[in-house]
C-alpha cells in the first residue's frame, strides 16, 4: 500500500521546484490515470503535487494567435467549449469520446497526452492540428509539436522537473471537416482498439491513427496520396494506411483486426470530411 | 384470487428511503469495536508445491498482531465437496489462491507485512482446459479426491480430475436417432464470467471471552455460513452468530461460505477485537467464484417435420481449482438438459473438472446460461436445415403441461407458447427489416426455462409477532442484496395477516434472531419463505379469530376479520380491534385469554427427490420457470459491430407479488445477459488472469442499453404462494443464444460461443468469405 505526501501548490514555480528537485514527485491534476497506475503498481510516488488550480494552468482562452489549453482545463470544459465545438469539432470529439462523463469531469487534455497512451483518444485529433505543447521546467518554458512529444508507449519528450502547462491550438483553424472515428470492445467508456482521426484543411487533409503503433502516428502514406498524387479513391487511398502502422495484438484486439479496422476507419473519415 | 388487495401491487420498496438516503448500512459503515485488519497473501504460481513461508520480516513489522498460514489452519471447508481448505495447505491449485493471512492495527501495515512473507514453491504442470484435464493422463490437481467428504449425490472419480460425473439416460437413445430423419452435430463453448456485484466480499468476525463467535457478512446465506462453519471448527451452532447486512448485490458470488472462515483462529487470539477483511476488486475478480467455462458437444436428431427424437448431449466443466460448489452446477444443468423441450430420449454426460484456473462456482443462472446456449443455437440451425420456422420449431418441440424434463419430471403450469409468442409479436416476428449504410438486419428469439438447483430438504421458516397496536415484525433468514426481498415477503405478510404493509417490519437476517432459510439464492425465496411467511401469517391469524372467539363469546365460524376489527357476521356491533385482541387479551372480567400472538411457519420441499444414480432419473425441480427473449440487431458487416434495436423479454411468474419489481429483475437480467452476449468474457494465459478490472473486464453500461419490452406472463404456480414463482435469475439466460440468431439471421453466419464481440462477428464473416 503507498504511502505518499500531498502537497497543494500556490503557484506554478513552487510546483516546478518541488517536481524537480524531489524523487518520485509526480504532478496531480485529475488523477484519473495516476490513480489507477498507483493502484495498479505502475507509478509509486513519494509525493503528489496538486496543481489542478494553479492559475497559469487554468487558462482556457482563445485569441488571434489560436486557442490556449491550460493543463488543468478537464475534457468535459473542451468537449462543451463553442469555440472548439464551432472552429475544431474533431478536438470535441477527441475529448468527448474518453472514459464517462465523470471521469472527463476530472480528466484533463494535458493528462491524457502524458499518460502518452498509444490508444489516447485526444492524440490523434491534436496531430492533425499542428498542435503545440508548453512545457515549463526547471530551465524556463519550450515548445514542441504534439507529434515529437510523444516517444513511445507511455514516453514522453518531458524532463526531469519538466510539467506541461498549456497546449496551443494555432490560427488558421482547419477549412474543412474534421472526425475522430473510435473502434472500441463496448462502443461506450472503454479504451481504443482503433482511433482515427481524418482532419481536411481545405487544400489537404491531414490524417492521424492511435492505438496501431508505439505512439499516434500521421498516416502520411494516405495524406500523401491524397494531396500530392490526387488520389480521389478514398478505398484505395485508405488502404496505404497500412505502410503507416504497426500494430500489435494485445487483450483489446488482435493486430489483423487493427490492420482491418484502421483502413476501415480510415475509408470512412475521408468520406466524411473530403466528400468523395 | 381477485380479491387480492396488496399482493399484486406495486408498493414502493421497504428499502428504498434506506438506502437513496445512504442510512442503509452495508459492513463496512459499521463502527463495531477495536479493530484489526486482515489481508491475504496470495498464490504467484498457478499449480506448485508450497516449500516453504517465511514470515519472520512480516512478524517484526510494526502493527502486525497475527500471521496464519495453512499449516496452523488446515480445516476443510464445503457445500457439497468438501474439497477447500480455508488457506492452502501443501500445495496451490490456482493463481491468487490465499497461503497465508495478515492481521494488523491498519490495512497499510497488513498490506506492507504480506510484502514481506516469502513464499517457495516448486511448480507443478498445469490443467487450463478441461478437455485436457479429464484425460487419464492429466496431471492431478486433487490426489485426496477419494478422501474428501461429499454429499452422496455426485460422482467424483478418485485418482483424476473429474470431480463430478452426471448422467442422464432417459428413454432408448438409439431408438430415438433411428426415428430421426437428421442428425447435427456440433460444438459450443462459453467462456468464464465474473458477477461484478457493486459491492465486493467482505467479513468481520469476532470472538468473545465465553466463546461465542460472530461473523458479520455479506453471504447470500448466513444460515449456511453458520452450517459450515460449525461443521469446520466444530463449534456448536448456538455459539456462532452469522448477521448478513444489507448486500450490495450477489449474483451467486457470496453463495455458501467463502472468506469468513479465515479469520477466526485469528479472532480467538484476539477476543473482543473484530477482525475485518475487504475484497478489493481485483481480488474479488480473481480470488472469488466464476462462472465456469464450458466446452459442450451437442448431437440432436429430428424428423423432417421439426419433431426432436434424440438428444445427446455431453457437457465438460471448468470446475476451476475447487469444486466444492461447482459440482452441484453441473448436475442442475445436467438434468435440465434438455432446455424448455420435450425431448423422449436423451444421452446426458455432464463432467465437472478440477482444473488450475479461478474457482468455478454460482452465478445468475447457474449453468443455464451455458448449457441452453447450445440447444437453442442447434434449434435455430435444425430450422434452417428443415426451411422452417425457428419459433415453429420451438413451439413443436416446446414443454406444455404434463410434458417430461431430462430427468423425467412432469412439468404443470407452463405456458411457455404464451412467454415465446409475446415476445415474437413484439419484435414484429416473420417481418425482415433492411438495415440503413450498409447495414444488415436480423432477428432471433430464444426461450428459456429454469427450477431451483437446491437439495430436496432446503428449508425456510418465519416467525410473525404481532405488535399490542396491531402492527407486526417479520423475521426470515432471507438476505436482502437488492432484488426485493424485504418488499414482496411483506406483501405477502400483509396479504394473509390484512395488515397494510407499513404497518410490517422487516429486517436482514441475524442467526441468533431470525429463523431458519437455507440460501438466498436459486431464485426460490419468493416461493419458499414466501410460502413459510404465508404460513406463519395464517397461523397468527388462527389466533387472532381465536383469541376474538373467545373475548367477544361467539363461534369462530361466525366471525369474519376485515384487517382492522374481527366482528360476528351475525351482529357486526359484536367486534374486537385488531389492537384489543394484540393488547389485552383479556375479558371484560379481567380474565386472562391467550398471550401475545406469534405467528409460525416453515416450508419444506415435499415434490423432490433424490435422482436415480446411473439414469438421472427424478424430480429435482421445486418448480419450472419459463420465459423467452426476443431481439432484433442492426449489424455493421465491415466492423463486426452489433446494435440491438430491440429487445423483449417474457417471463413467466406465475403471479408477480410486485410487478413492478418484477420488471426492474426482468430489465436488470436482460442487461445481464446481453453484457454477456456481446462483452463479457474473463481472459486467463495458463492460469492468470488477464483482465480482473473494469479497463478489460468489459460489462454494459447504460449507453449500451437500449429500449427495452418487458413481459410478466401469470400462469399459477398451484403451490407456490399466491401462485407466484421465482424470477430472479431466468431473464438472463435466453438473451445470448436470441442474440446470436439475430446475428445470425443478419449475416448468415452460426456462432458457437459468445461473446460475440466485434472482431469474433468480424472474423466469422471473413471465414465465410
Amino acid at each position: 500500500m503507498l504511502s505518499y505526501e500531498y502537497v497543494k501548490c500556490t503557484g506554478l514555480s513552487e510546483a516546478v521546484d518541488i517536481l524537480a528537485k524531489e524523487e518520485q514527485a509526480y504532478p496531480y491534476a485529475g488523477g484519473t490515470d495516476l490513480m489507477v497506475g498507483m493502484r495498479g503498481g505502475k507509478f509509486a510516488p513519494k509525493k503528489l503535487v496538486d496543481i489542478k488550480t494553479l492559475p497559469e494552468l487554468n487558462v482556457f482562452e482563445e485569441n488571434d494567435q489560436g486557442i490556449i489549453i491550460g493543463a488543468a482545463i478537464t475534457l468535459n470544459q473542451i468537449a462543451c467549449h463553442d469555440s472548439i465545438i464551432k472552429n475544431i469539432p474533431i478536438l470535441a470529439e477527441g475529448s468527448h469520446s474518453v472514459g464517462g462523463y465523470t471521469i472527463r469531469n476530472r480528466a484533463t487534455l494535458a493528462g491524457n497526452i502524458c499518460n502518452a497512451s498509444p490508444a489516447a483518444d485526444t492524440a490523434a485529433p491534436l496531430y492533425t492540428l499542428d498542435a503545440l505543447i508548453n512545457i515549463v521546467g526547471p530551465d524556463g518554458n519550450r515548445s514542441l509539436p504534439v507529434e515529437e512529444f510523444f516517444t513511445g508507449p507511455g514516453q514522453t519528450a518531458l524532463k526531469n522537473g519538466e510539467l506541461v502547462q498549456s497546449i496551443f491550438i494555432p490560427r488558421p483553424f482547419p477549412a474543412g471537416k474534421g472526425v475522430y472515428i473510435k473502434a472500441s470492445r463496448t462502443g461506450s467508456v472503454d479504451l481504443a482498439t482503433v482511433g482515427v482521426a481524418v482532419q481536411n484543411w481545405g487544400e489537404h487533409v491531414k490524417i492521424a491513427v492511435g492505438a496501431v503503433a508505439a505512439t499516434p502516428v500521421r498516416a502520411f502514406s494516405v495524406e500523401k496520396a491524397i494531396n500530392e498524387k490526387g488520389e480521389k479513391s478514398s478505398a484505395e487511398a485508405a488502404k496505404l494506411v497500412n505502410n503507416d502502422i504497426a500494430p500489435i495484438t494485445d487483450i483489446r484486439g488482435s493486430r489483423e483486426y487493427r490492420y482491418h479496422m484502421v483502413e476501415v476507419l480510415v475509408r470512412r473519415g475521408l468520406e466524411q470530411t473530403m466528400g468523395v | 384470487m381477485s380479491d387480492l388487495k396488496i399482493v399484486g401491487t406495486s408498493v414502493p420498496r421497504k428499502d428504498a428511503m434506506e438506502k437513496v438516503t445512504g442510512a442503509a448500512e452495508f459492513i463496512e459503515d459499521r463502527y463495531m469495536g477495536p479493530m484489526l485488519y486482515a489481508k491475504m497473501k496470495k498464490s504467484t504460481v498457478v499449480h506448485g508445491r508450497i516449500l516453504s513461508i517465511k514470515t519472520e520480516k512480516a512478524e517484526k513489522h510494526p502493527g502486525v498482531k497475527a500471521i496464519l498460514t495453512g499449516k496452523d489452519y488446515p480445516n476443510m471447508i464445503g457445500l457439497y465437496l468438501i474439497d477447500r481448505t480455508f488457506l492452502a495447505v501443501d500445495k496451490v491449485r490456482f493463481w491468487g489462491e490465499p497461503v497465508a493471512v495478515v492481521a494488523a492495527t491498519s490495512e497499510k501495515a497488513a498490506a506492507e507485512a504480506v510484502d514481506l512473507i516469502e513464499v517457495e514453491y516448486e511448480e507443478l504442470p498445469g490443467v487450463f482446459d478441461p478437455r485436457e484435464g479429464i484425460k487419464p493422463d492429466a496431471p492431478v490437481i486433487h490426489e485426496n479426491l477419494g478422501n474428501y467428504e461429499i454429499v452422496p449425490i455426485f460422482y467424483p472419480t478418485p485418482g483424476t480430475n473429474i470431480a463430478n460425473h452426471f448422467k442422464i439416460r432417459k428413454g432408448d437413445i438409439e431408438k430415438g436417432f433411428d426415428q430421426a430423419d437428421h442428425v447435427l452435430e456440433k460444438e459450443y463453448y462459453v467462456p468464464q464470467m465474473q458477477h461484478v456485484p457493486i459491492e465486493t466480499h467482505k467479513a468481520a468476525v469476532q470472538w468473545s471471552p465465553d466463546g461465542k463467535l460472530t461473523v458479520w457478512s455479506t453471504a447470500q446465506s448466513p444460515n449456511v455460513v453458520r452450517q459450515l462453519l460449525a461443521k469446520s471448527l466444530d463449534l456448536p451452532m448456538h455459539k456462532i452468530r452469522v448477521i448478513s447486512s444489507y448486500i450490495g448485490g450477489g449474483f451467486g458470488c457470496k453463495a455458501g461460505a467463502s472468506i469468513e472462515g479465515l479469520l477466526v483462529p485469528i479472532a480467538q487470539k484476539y477476543p473482543g477485537h473484530i477482525i475485518r477483511i475487504v475484497f478489493d476488486r481485483e481480488e474479488d475478480m480473481q480470488g472469488t467464484f466464476t462462472r465456469q467455462a464450458l466446452f459442450s458437444k451437442l448431437r440432436t436428431g429430428y424428423t423432417k417435420d421439426g419433431r426432436i427424437t434424440a438428444l445427446q448431449y455431453e457437457m465438460i466443466w471448468d470446475g476451476g481449482a475447487y469444486t466444492e460448489y461447482g459440482v452441484n452446477i453441473v448436475r442442475a444443468a445436467g438434468y435440465s438438459s434438455t432446455g424448455a423441450y420435450d425431448i423422449p430420449n436423451v444421452k446426458t454426460d455432464s463432467y465437472c473438472v478440477y482444473t488450475n484456473n479461478s474457482i468455478g462456482g454460482p452465478v445468475r443462472g447457474f449453468g443455464m446460461c451455458e448449457m441452453q446456449w447450445g440447444i437453442e443455437r442447434q434449434i435455430e440451425e435444425i430450422a434452417k436445415q428443415l426451411e422452417m420456422d425457428p419459433l415453429e420449431v420451438r413451439l413443436k418441440n416446446g414443454m406444455k403441461r404434463g410434458s417430461t424434463t431430462a430427468s423425467g419430471q412432469v412439468v404443470q403450469d407452463v405456458d411457455y407458447e404464451k412467454c415465446l409468442k409475446v415476445v415474437a409479436d413484439k419484435i414484429g416476428w416473420g417481418k425482415k427489416e433492411s438495415g440503413k449504410d450498409g447495414k444488415l438486419r436480423g432477428k432471433g428469439i430464444a426461450g428459456l426455462v429454469k427450477c431451483p438447483a437446491q437439495p430436496s430438504n432446503a428449508a425456510s421458516s418465519a416467525i410473525i409477532r404481532i405488535n399490542e397496536d396491531g402492527t407486526a415484525h417479520v423475521m426470515v433468514g432471507a438476505t436482502e442484496m437488492g432484488q426485493g426481498m424485504l418488499t414482496v415477503i411483506s406483501q405477502i405478510a400483509s396479504e394473509a395477516l390484512h395488515i397494510p404493509v407499513d404497518k410490517i417490519d422487516i429486517k436482514v437476517p441475524d442467526t441468533d434472531f431470525t429463523p431458519y432459510e437455507w440460501q438466498s439464492v436459486g431464485s426460490r425465496i419468493t416461493y419458499t419463505c414466501g410460502t413459510s411467511v404465508k404460513r406463519a401469517a395464517e397461523d397468527a391469524l388462527g389466533q387472532i379469530y381465536r383469541i376474538a372467539a373467545d373475548l367477544l363469546e361467539v363461534p369462530q365460524e361466525d366471525l369474519s376479520y376485515d384487517g382492522k376489527k374481527v366482528y360476528s357476521t351475525r351482529d357486526p356491533d359484536i367486534k374486537a380491534t385488531i389492537r384489543e385482541i394484540a393488547d389485552s387479551c383479556k375479558k371484560c372480567t379481567g380474565e386472562g385469554i391467550a398471550g401475545p400472538i406469534i405467528g409460525r411457519g416453515s416450508f419444506v420441499p415435499t415434490n423432490m427427490t433424490n435422482l436415480d444414480p446411473e439414469t438421472g432419473q427424478g424430480n429435482p425441480g421445486l418448480f419450472y420457470c419459463f420465459g423467452a427473449t426476443g431481439v432484433e440487431v442492426e449489424v455493421d458487416p465491415e466492423t463486426g459491430v452489433i446494435e440491438v434495436i430491440q429487445l423483449a423479454s417474457s417471463i413467466d411468474a406465475g403471479k408477480a407479488i410486485n410487478p413492478q419489481l418484477a420488471k426492474v429483475q426482468l430489465h436488470g437480467g436482460t442487461i445481464m445477459g446481453l453484457s454477456t452476449a456481446l462483452y463479457e468474457e474473463v481472459r486467463f494465459d495458463k492460469g492468470i488472469m488477464l483482465n480482473r478490472n473494469f479497463t478489460d473486464y468489459k460489462i454494459a453500461t447504460f449507453d449500451n442499453v437500449p429500449h427495452m419490452d418487458s413481459f410478466i406472463v401469470e400462469t399459477p404456480e398451484t403451490k407456490g404462494p399466491y401462485g407466484a414463482r421465482g424470477i430472479g435469475e431466468q431473464p438472463m439466460i435466453g438473451v445470448a443464444p436470441a442474440v446470436a440468431n439475430a446475428v445470425s439471421d443478419a449475416l448468415g453466419v452460426e456462432f458457437n460461443s459468445f461473446p460475440l464481440t466485434p472482431e469474433k462477428v468480424w472474423r466469422a464473416l471473413k471465414d465465410k468469405k
